[in-house]
């Protein structure tokens, strides 16, 4: 019996060792890019969450790392999230990263670029960036909001760095429009021209001795002056622009918001 | 009154050459001097009572013209002949220009105009198919105007200037007042009604330096017309086409503004003096998929006008190929800077 005893007491050790490791697995899964401290998303948002950003991580050679909190511990958001990834660099040695910290406590949020991605991802995009997602966050889709960030952050970091983005110049549409604009104007005028221009000008028949001014005056009259207010930051509450430095001396782009 | 200009050499029928600008006879090549034409080699013919009909002196025959027509050829025959009395009196015109391009060269000049023509239909391009090119001179007045323009306007000059988190947008009116003296010589108005008026303007400009005092024998061997239309009944005419021109130097007087707007604009324009002359026209008539086109040349310049036919498919053509070419060069550039095609 004793024997039979210690025969079977294995089992338990074994799915206590099993359910270990596989929960260390899906931790090391699930736990490397997105930390979902608050438990702002469902298990299977995680997962997916975790895909996507695994994928586009892959094409631009960057992790795209997700950190909720319910508290800073007292500290900003940059503070916090800088030392998140001052120790996950250290233990990593994972340097290049864009990293989109929410804290749920203080509604905010915050968008950085690490390594590489603090060109490719500069402040300008980072605030364009969080235009998008401001939305999504103040509806309460943080998936949402991560997933936009990762999508929109893949598609900045493939423009050369220091280009707008989203500047119109570079836009397809606008490109058609004005192609179809100048083929309309010049094939216009070639189709009014093909009868034969007028080619005579007010200068033509002019007589320059004698066609002048004789009298002129100007005379000021009143003015009038209309003032307007510069409208402020509509959202009131941008902060952190421009990036900064962590604690562990990692420089970083970054913008943040309320919301 | 029928007028042949005979060669003192051979006794043909003289024409006017625009390569020399001199008469010329076309069966021995002697050339005459317009100015120091031999009096007795003039061969005038008053036709007794009937002014409608003429007589050609060389065969007799009856030289149909239109009422219209100072200059033709003997449709018997072909000799040149000149109206004389449509051309005096009240018809006697100031000023000619004489033709310089001969019809050799305008015929090169037209060809030359429709391989240039980028719209137009294959076909139309060789040039080949001039049914009938007839040097015409055309009657014109030419206004000499004068006039003075009075003018008050409100200018505004704005500018804007920030002052902590405001903006500042500061208008300045001022009163614009303008006394303008205007001079324009010569401007040209065709007289002849069966011209289309937006034909023969776009003709212009002619280079007056080389305007003549009129004498018959620079018709000979072309068609001439007289007037339709006298110098008052086209002033309104001229008066049109000279506004705009009066508007642009106006425009031009009134200078540091960002905006202008006219309160009061008064323009008196005389004319001062007006020349009836002759401007020299190459009328070709071009037959194409069975439909006659009808253009015009400046006889002077060589300058082509008149409606060429459209090729829709060269149209559609040159939009696709300019609007390709456009959206791909743009792409490039989008690349160039920004680094991503899409």
């Amino acid at each position: 019996m004793r024997n039979s005893y210690w025969k079977w007491a294995w089992i338990p050790v074994l799915a206590l060792l099993l359910f270990f490791i596989g929960g260390l697995s899906v931790s090391a899964q699930a736990g490397d890019l997105i930390h979902d401290e608050a438990g702002l998303l469902s298990g299977e948002e995680a997962q997916e969450l975790e895909a996507l950003a695994e994928q586009y991580g892959a094409e631009q050679n960057v992790d795209f790392l997700f950190l909720t909190t319910d508290s800073t511990e007292g500290q900003s958001i940059e503070g916090y999230m800088g030392d998140f990834f001052d120790d996950r660099a250290d233990s990593t040695g994972r340097e290049d990263a864009v990293l989109l910290t929410i804290d749920i406590g203080g509604r905010e949020v915050y968008l950085a670029g690490f390594g590489t991605a603090e060109r490719t991802l500069d402040s300008e995009r980072v605030d364009l960036v969080l235009d998008r997602i401001i939305p999504e966050m103040q509806s309460g889709d943080y998936a949402g909001a991560f997933e936009e960030t990762v999508t929109t952050s893949s598609e900045y970091m493939e423009y050369r760095p220091g280009v707008n983005p989203e500047s119109i110049f570079l836009k397809t549409w606008f490109h058609l429009a004005i192609a179809l604009l100048l083929a309309g104007i010049i094939v216009g005028s070639m189709l009014y021209n093909a009868g034969g221009r007028v080619t005579t000008t007010p200068g033509t028949y002019v007589d320059r001795d004698h066609t002048r001014v004789r009298s002129q005056d100007d005379r000021f009259r009143n003015k009038t002056v209309t003032r307007r207010k510069i409208p402020k930051n509509k959202d009131g509450g941008g902060f952190g622009g421009g990036g900064g430095m962590t604690g562990g001396g990692r420089s970083f782009s970054g913008g943040g918001r309320s919301f | 009154m029928v007028i042949h200009y005979k060669c003192p050499n051979c006794g043909a029928d003289m024409a006017f050459d625009s390569d020399s600008g001199h008469l010329s006879c076309p069966s021995c090549g002697h050339e005459e001097n317009i100015e120091t034409f031999p009096e007795q080699n003039i061969e005038r013919k008053f036709d007794e009572g009937e002014a409608k009909e003429y007589h050609c002196e060389n065969c007799g025959a009856i030289i149909l013209t239109e009422a219209e027509t100072t200059a033709t050829h003997c449709s018997f025959c072909g000799a040149p002949v000149v109206l004389a009395d449509r051309l005096t009196g009240n018809l006697a015109p100031a000023k000619v220009i004489p033709f310089t391009v001969s019809k050799d060269e305008a015929v090169e000049a037209f060809k030359k105009w429709t391989r240039g023509g980028r719209l137009t239909p294959r076909g139309f391009t060789s040039g080949d198919r001039i049914k009938k090119m007839t040097g015409m001179y055309v009657p014109f007045w030419l206004y000499d105007i004068e006039g003075e323009a009075h003018i008050q306007a409100i200018g505004t000059q704005v500018r804007t200037y920030q002052s902590g988190d405001t903006i500042y947008t500061e208008t300045n009116f001022y009163d614009v007042f303008r006394e303008i003296d205007l001079s324009y010589l010569k401007v040209p108005a065709d007289a002849s009604e069966k011209m289309d008026d937006v034909l023969m303007d776009k003709l212009e400009p002619y280079d007056y330096s080389e305007l003549k005092d009129f004498r018959m024998p620079y018709l000979a061997g072309y068609l001439a017309e007289k007037y339709d239309f006298d110098d008052e009944q086209l002033f309104s005419r001229v008066e049109s086409k000279i506004v705009p021109y009066i508007d642009a130097y106006i425009s031009t007087t009134i200078s540091g503004y960002s905006s202008v707007s006219y309160t009061n604009k008064q323009i008196d324009a005389q004319k001062k003096k007006v020349y009836y002359t002759l401007f020299p026209v190459w009328m070709v008539y071009y037959d194409f998929d069975n439909k006659e086109h009808t253009f015009a040349m400046n006889g002077q310049t060589g300058k082509v006008v008149g409606k060429p036919p459209i090729s829709a498919g060269k149209v559609a053509l040159w939009f696709t190929g300019i609007a390709v070419s456009s959206f791909a060069a743009m792409k490039a550039i989008a690349f160039a800077i920004g680094g991503v095609l899409w």
